[in-house]
């Protein structure tokens, strides 16, 4: 049997190793290092960056280093060890457009990010009215063209006929699906202006609230949508991100945490700077977190000086926002922060969209068919 | 059962509740301290979960410190355990290659001998048979051995027939082979091998010990379950233990039981627990001091006397048994560890999800051990010969292995990751709540080294490959390790917590007869 002796000297060493390595392992999760640069070894604090991305085959850069691509969940990027400070972030990818970012990193503290990389050359689906017998789409040509999709990829084989008879063709149920949804998207954005003129002190930012501008406001809003808590608001020419739940759930880029407006503008941007001192000024009971983060109630999204003709969330997602501009349809992050990324997935002005829960529809020229945001496998 | 005579009791034992099953068993004041000491394993262990995922809502920061420190302390457990195991194999590996015959040819020990009682419920035949057949083909004097076998009758007459075809067959080869038959439904009694084991060493008294007109010091019980196999030196092993003993007629010798029987036959997650089983008692082979009797042991026949035999009346005899020595004999009992192995019988079943459920019922009878807790706690309050310091280093060890053996799998696999979900939001962007799960993973990934070994001493427990088995298996025997976090949680945890449940709400628990299959 083990002598006693044994197994006190065991245990002991095992109580000295745990009292030396518990303050070890609490000073390094909570992100204290020590450095040994500038000739000698000292404490430092760090923070992290945690970026999440929507396409798989992307690599992420942090000030020009890469980073490790993650062996498990693939689309999240925790990068550890960053020093406190402003810090450009990249993901970028073959055959996608890259996103771009330059944030703060405090110590202690995650600095939380998306990116999203829409595809360089618009990949469509088409919908074709009908079907082959060999299931191989159908269109009708309207000229000598057979590149009914100029400037696309199509996921789909198809052939252009000039010969218009169907009896031999097969319907396709998807097509009266997808053409009674553009024939019924302006009488819900209707019902939906209805229902914003109830609710819109909820969510009107009380710089607008005073008699005259409310009555402007009620004028000149032509449109909002929404998804979960976070609602689009068209209002004049602008487009506003509002976020309508509890202060908790706040999306982390609707929330700063700096006191003074010229280090808001160095952390985050001008505009950021600018949007909380007016808030600041015109807002009794600001929203914060924790006691010490200031959270806007809304964001403007970029429309990059054109005309909305069309808006709408992305299809699954409450961060991004899709925006049919003048020369064509673009998502745009409503993520502010430093700057939006804007990125055009479809080019062109003679087009209508539709944007529903799982996909974006586009009809042009009698012709419909579905933009795929992301790279084929 | 006519009265018991007590004179032969020790004074300790002799007492009313010395035998208190469960707090209705007791009156008054005594009755409420019991209920009281049922009730605290289960609501301590609740009140550490619930404790965990209240503070990863309210006090995420400090929770989640308490997690890193638990990790860490989980990995030394994990590297002071493995010690003692490793430690424990190597000896276990000299004494099955000593020649105990030879070692104890220098004492005078034909005197002794071996009553073995070996009850039973409803076990096919083979199963008896087998262990009947590992007496006879140990290395000792068959004529030193006096057999029980411990029928039910509430098993039925063909059972009681079988064994008693047994009892003919065999009689020859023993000294004495007896047939105890015990009655169902006997008032005060769970019904179980406690009960049974209780009944026969009462038969064995009257119809063999007495009536053979033998020395009740010159007798060591051997209490096996049915599945029991003896390897060919145990009642060598046993002897020389005996005779070498500080105080032999204080101490209980327990083996290392090895569930080996038919482990080529079982599945994965089977031999897993099985093995698991035995690592532990490998580790308290080196820790007597936390020890206590389990399953297959022997003991004095004269310390069983002075205790009238043990208790009829509750789930976990097999440690029962030791409690009561211990108390009746003012703290002054040890288990001496034989580091020498029986084989037993790992759990198996017809289907694998019948084996997962047997296991699991198997495991909540084993944790269901928690109401010995409250019985050495009652009796050390009330037995003030028992020096203090030994009361309360018992009490405080006993408790925190019951607990731990709940808590520490759950808030280790489970509850490690609460802060990360329900934490503040303060917290989740902190890049303490980004480095604990991987520093918890971490951790957990170097304690899970410790498999490493326990994979190597299994294999070298493993009985020869059977001719139709395919060495394949060999590497699944080696692999099924990776399961050890989800079999700690689904039949150590679970089944603890289950079971400490139904003792903290007084929904007590009658004893499960594992199935035997081969």
């Amino acid at each position: 049997m083990m002598s006693k002796t044994r197994r006190d000297i065991l245990f002991k060493a095992l109580l000295g190793i745990f009292l030396i390595a518990l303050p070890f392992f609490v000073f390094y999760t909570t992100g204290y290092r020590i450095s040994f640069e500038d000739d000698g070894a000292r404490v430092v604090t760090t923070g992290g960056i945690y970026v999440t991305t929507d396409e798989l085959d992307v690599d992420v850069y942090i000030d020009e280093d890469q980073v490790d691509r993650p062996r498990l969940f693939r689309s999240a990027y925790y990068i550890q060890n960053i020093a406190a400070g402003q810090h450009r972030i990249v993901v970028q990818g073959a055959g996608v457009q890259t996103w771009v970012k330059e944030l703060p990193v405090d110590s202690h503290i995650v600095t939380e990010v998306a990116a999203f990389n829409m595809p360089l050359e618009s990949i469509i689906r088409p919908i074709p009215q009908y079907f082959a017998t060999s299931s191989e789409a159908v269109f009708f040509a309207r000229s000598t063209s057979t590149d009914i999709f100029p400037g696309t990829t199509s996921t789909l084989p198809y052939v252009v006929r000039d010969n218009r008879a169907t009896t031999t063709l097969q319907k396709n149920s998807e097509y009266d699906f997808v053409v009674d949804l553009f024939s019924t998207s302006t009488a819900t954005t209707t019902s939906l202006i209805d229902r914003l003129g109830e609710e819109l002190p909820m969510f009107i930012n009380s710089s607008v609230t005073s008699t005259d501008s409310t009555s402007a406001a009620s004028t000149t809003i032509f449109g909002f949508v929404e998804r979960g808590n976070m609602r689009l608001v068209n209002r004049g020419d602008e487009l506003y991100a509002v976020w309508a739940g509890s202060v908790s759930e706040t999306p982390h880029y609707f929330c700063i945490s700096a006191a003074g407006s010229s280090t808001v503008a160095m952390r985050y941007g001008a505009h950021v700077a600018e949007q909380v001192t007016t808030e600041r000024l015109l807002i009794a009971d600001p929203l914060l977190i924790d006691g010490i983060r200031y959270c806007r109630n809304e964001i403007r999204i970029d429309r990059k000086w054109q005309d909305i003709e069309y808006f709408n969330l992305f299809p699954g997602s409450s961060d991004l926002v899709v925006l049919q501009l003048e020369d064509g349809l673009y998502v745009t992050e409503i993520d502010d922060r430093s700057w939006q990324n804007t990125q055009q997935v479809f080019v062109g002005n003679d087009f209508r969209t539709v944007v529903t829960d799982n996909a974006i529809y586009i009809e042009q020229e009698d012709r419909y068919f579905e933009l795929l945001t992301t790279l084929p496998e | 059962m006519e009265q018991e005579d007590q004179s032969h009791l020790l004074p300790y034992a002799r007492r009313s509740d010395f035998k208190v099953g469960r707090a209705s068993d007791l009156t008054g004041k005594d009755r409420r301290l019991f209920r009281i000491l049922e009730i605290i394993p289960g609501a301590a262990s609740w009140l550490i979960l619930i404790g965990v995922i209240l503070a990863s809502i309210y006090i995420p920061f400090v929770a989640a410190y308490f997690i890193i420190a638990f990790s860490i302390y989980w990995v030394l457990k994990t590297i002071f355990l493995s010690y003692h195991v490793r430690y424990n194999w190597k000896r276990l590996k000299h004494h099955m290659e000593l020649d105990w015959r030879r070692m104890i040819e220098t004492y005078e020990y034909d005197h002794l001998y071996h009553l073995v009682v070996l009850p039973f419920y409803n076990e096919p035949r083979e199963i008896i048979e087998g262990s009947l057949r590992g007496l006879l083909e140990a290395k000792y004097n068959n004529k030193k051995l006096l057999v029980v076998l411990a029928a039910e009758a509430r098993a039925g007459e063909e059972q009681v027939k079988m064994a008693d075809e047994l009892v003919r067959k065999y009689r020859s080869d023993f000294e004495s082979l007896l047939l105890s038959v015990h009655p169902a439904d006997t008032p005060g009694e769970i019904a179980g091998k406690g009960s049974n084991t209780h009944y026969a060493l009462h038969k064995a008294h009257k119809e063999i010990i007495k009536e053979k007109g033998i020395a009740q010091e010159d007798i060591l019980v051997s209490i096996f379950d049915i599945d029991t196999v003896v390897y060919p030196d145990y009642f060598n092993c046993l002897v020389w233990h005996f005779l070498t003993a500080t105080q032999p007629f204080k101490s209980a010798f327990q083996p290392v039981p090895l569930f080996t029987n038919n482990l080529w036959e079982s599945a994965a997650v089977s031999r897993v627990m099985a093995m698991s089983s035995t690592f532990w008692q490998m580790i308290m082979q080196e820790r007597p001091d936390r020890s206590a009797t389990f399953s297959s042991h022997s003991v004095s026949y004269q310390a069983l006397y002075e205790i009238g035999y043990g208790q009829a009346n509750v789930v976990s005899e097999d440690s029962r048994i030791f409690w009561n020595l211990l108390i009746a004999n003012d703290g002054n009992f040890d288990v001496v560890p034989l580091s020498y192995p029986i084989a037993m019988d790992a759990t198996v079943a017809s289907s694998l999800w019948g084996t997962i459920k047997n296991i699991y019922k198997q495991h909540r009878r084993w944790t269901y051990g928690v109401e010995n807790w409250c019985y050495i706690t009652y009796h050390f309050v009330k037995n003030k010969s028992i020096p203090l310091k030994q009361r309360l280093t018992i009490s405080i060890l006993q408790g925190e292995g019951y607990s731990s053996l709940v808590t520490n799998p759950i808030v280790l696999f489970i509850l490690g990751w609460a802060p990360i979900f329900l934490g503040t939001r303060e917290f989740h962007e902190t890049v303490l709540s980004y480095e604990l799960p991987i520093m918890v993973r971490n951790l957990l990934i170097f304690a899970m080294l410790g498999l490493v070994i326990s994979s190597i001493i299994a294999l070298s427990l493993t009985p020869p490959r059977p001719a139709h088995k395919s060495r394949f298996n060999y590497f699944v025997m080696a692999l099924q390790w990776v399961m050890v976090p989800i079999t700690m949680i689904v039949f150590s945890a679970l089944p603890g917590l289950d079971a400490q449940t139904r003792l903290m709400l007084g929904k007590y628990m009658g004893f499960w007869v594992t199935p035997k299959k081969r």
